[in-house]
């Protein structure tokens, strides 16, 4: 048992450096410099100070960036709760030999970058681009629509983008049900919508949650979608961080949108873990 | 002979193109408890679920009473079903699992509360109304899945090997208690296993099936004396298969000429077999006299002890014609038998020996 627990330490001790150095280390050297006062000088004055957030949460410019980013990021779960539990439930229930061909063209896109996504779209929803070319070629619009740079097609990129991980918690929710208890609540007298409502729903809850507090978190801190889809026009949290740090340089102020940032990310991982991991069984 | 409630007459399903069942034909009887036997794969829980109508057949039609249901929707057939895995909602407490039958069928709230309660006290299960299906034993589940499908009051009770999961003993015991169940409340109950004891233990007749198709059917007592196939004499029970032509017919007796040399007279009631229609001799074990000095009066076989195997209440012998036949005889634990060890020279008294059909022949 002793034996077991030093392997134990001594296989996790690789991981455990790389998230030391990696990740708490960063954070811990932006939370503290969030509270450092601003110098365009030396970068930063090691003062105690609470200006950084108090322009963050003070200047309408900055509260608008938040607000968009929330209802970005919840507008882009909320499409991939949509457009993903049709498919993860088909993809649970079909007896199919596509099947595996499905789950393959689910996960293709994790397989591509980001930015080769992004491109595409870009190529679809372009002045020039595919969607406006074909309105325009069938007459049902005179000028290009301005699709690109605009809040929906941030969300249309993100959605497409970030689907696969709504996706697969839940159909790991939908796969692992019983079949036995939805044709038990049908011998009981529940139809296909009641038989849905009663079992097969609560009981993916957890693949619902789980999906939700992935894409919700990974589009609250998206920098490089919102960055091609939306430009300047639609500023989130991510890009903001990226232009404090790396062309205005002022550290304190982007490490105090970070720790918004992750501080909103820590509570829907906290609900998450509150609610979603109630046991039911 | 009581009414005929429910019917699947040439109900046929297909997997593609390989066969699942059919066809099949099954009535049940009013009030009757009907077992659904055969070994994994010969289509049992496939037929449930085309009477439960989880499944359509591709043929055939299902009968309830003058009314065909083939087509008709699970929910409104009115089937209480108890899964194998009992496949009780996780999230719902006992309650609300009992109860939701009757929600879906519009009783009302201030009636559910009471009839949950005397169903759960009618299955022996008072006082965990509030319990998740998580917080319950293997057996308390079982009971609670019997709750659910009866408190609905359906027309015929189906359950899908609902005892398989429970240790030795108390199968044993939940046996007699859903025999007692069912004949107390007088409903019509289709069973599916692949356990002959819990088959004949419980069942008024049996539908014993085999790759799809129905062997045969009967009550327990008509299936151990009388099967009708090889396949349903080796499914059920021990016994010994001699494989012979008839010699000659006297009414239900007939007489047999075994391969290996050796006459049989042989019983096979309704069955028209006729002079050289070849056929197997059954003989149950436990209807082979041994004795050690030659009987005077009945036919006895000279044969020798190969094997003696004690198994606590019974002894089993493989015993060893001098025609080279090869016997299982099993005995009650008792002294004289217990003596006889391998090499000994006995003599076998047939007590009551079968015949029927082999290879195809014209049986039935």
């Amino acid at each position: 048992m002793e034996a077991s627990g030093r392997y134990g330490r001594l296989l996790l001790t690789p991981i455990a450096v790389i998230y030391l150095v990696a990740l708490v280390a960063p954070i811990s050297f932006f939370l503290v410099m969030s509270v450092f006062r601003y110098s365009a000088l030396d970068l930063w004055i090691p003062t105690v100070t609470g200006e950084n957030f108090a322009r963050l949460l003070g200047e309408s410019y900055h509260r608008a960036i938040i607000a968009r980013t929330l209802k970005i990021a919840l507008l882009t779960s909320v499409g991939c709760l949509a457009l993903g539990y049709p498919l993860a439930w088909y993809l649970a229930r079909t007896t199919s030999a596509w099947r595996g061909v499905l789950m393959f063209l689910v996960i293709a896109p994790l397989m591509t970058g980001v930015i080769v996504r992004t491109y595409g779209w870009i190529v679809l929803l372009g002045s020039e681009g595919t969607v406006n070319s074909v309105l325009r070629g069938l007459g049902l619009i005179d000028r290009p629509l301005k699709i690109l740079h605009t809040e929906a097609a941030v969300l249309i990129a993100l959605v497409h983008i970030l689907l696969p991980y709504m996706v697969f918690p839940l159909f790991a929710a939908l796969a692992g049900q019983d079949p036995d208890l939805e044709r038990a609540a049908h011998t009981l007298g529940a139809g296909r919508a009641r038989t849905f409502l009663e079992v097969t729903l609560p009981l993916s809850r957890p693949g619902i949650l789980m999906g939700s507090a992935l894409v919700f978190t990974l589009t609250a801190g998206a920098v490089v979608t919102p960055a091609l889809m939306g430009g300047k026009d639609v500023q989130m949290l991510g890009q903001t961080i990226y232009e404090l740090t790396m062309s205005t340089l002022n550290w304190p102020l982007a490490s105090a949108v970070a720790f918004l940032l992750v501080l909103c990310q820590l509570t829907i991982l906290l609900v998450y873990f509150r609610v979603g991991r109630r046991r039911v069984a | 002979m009581a009414k005929t409630i429910l019917e699947l007459q040439g109900v046929v399903k297909r997997y593609g193109a390989t066969l699942g069942v059919g066809p099949v034909d099954v009535d049940v009887r009013e009030g009757e408890f009907l077992t659904l036997l055969g070994p994994s794969g010969c289509g049992k829980t496939t037929t449930l679920h085309i009477v439960a109508g989880l499944l359509s057949p591709d043929e055939g039609r299902v009968m309830l009473g003058a009314r065909d249901i083939t087509r008709l929707d699970p929910q409104h057939r009115d089937m209480g079903v108890v899964f194998q895995n009992y496949a009780l909602f996780p999230h719902k407490t006992v309650l609300d699992n009992v109860a939701f039958g009757l929600r879906m069928r519009g009783t009302p709230r201030a009636e559910i509360g009471g009839r949950v309660r005397r169903m759960l006290d009618l299955v022996g299960l008072p006082g965990v109304e509030a319990r998740l299906p998580g917080q319950l034993s293997g057996g308390q589940r079982q009971r609670v899945a019997l709750a659910r499908a009866l408190v609905i009051e359906p027309t015929v009770l189906l359950l899908d090997e609902p005892l398989s999961n429970l240790d030795a003993v108390l199968r044993k015991r939940m046996r007699l208690d859903l025999r007692e169940l069912q004949q107390r409340l007088g409903i019509a109950t289709i069973f599916v296993t692949h356990d002959q004891d819990e088959a004949f233990e419980m069942s008024d007749r049996v539908v014993l099936l085999n790759g799809g198709r129905v062997e045969q059917v009967g009550t327990p007592e008509e299936l151990y004396d009388d099967p009708a196939t090889r396949f349903a004499a080796e499914f059920i029970g021990e016994t010994n298969l001699i494989e012979g032509v008839v010699a000659a017919t006297t009414g239900a007796t007939i007489a047999v000429d075994t391969v290996a040399g050796g006459r049989y007279d042989a019983f096979a009631p309704g069955r028209s077999l006729r002079s050289g229609d070849p056929v197997y001799v059954m003989i149950r074990p436990e209807r082979i006299d041994l004795v050690s000095e030659r009987p005077s009066g009945a036919v006895a076989l000279p044969a020798t002890v190969v094997k003696r195997v004690f198994a606590g209440d019974i002894v089993t012998f493989e015993l060893r014609t001098d025609h080279g036949l090869l016997l299982h005889c099993s005995k009650p634990s008792l002294a004289e038998y217990r003596a006889l060890a391998p090499g000994a020279a006995v003599w076998a008294i047939v007590r009551d020996c079968r015949a029927l059909p082999r290879d195809g022949a014209a049986g039935a």
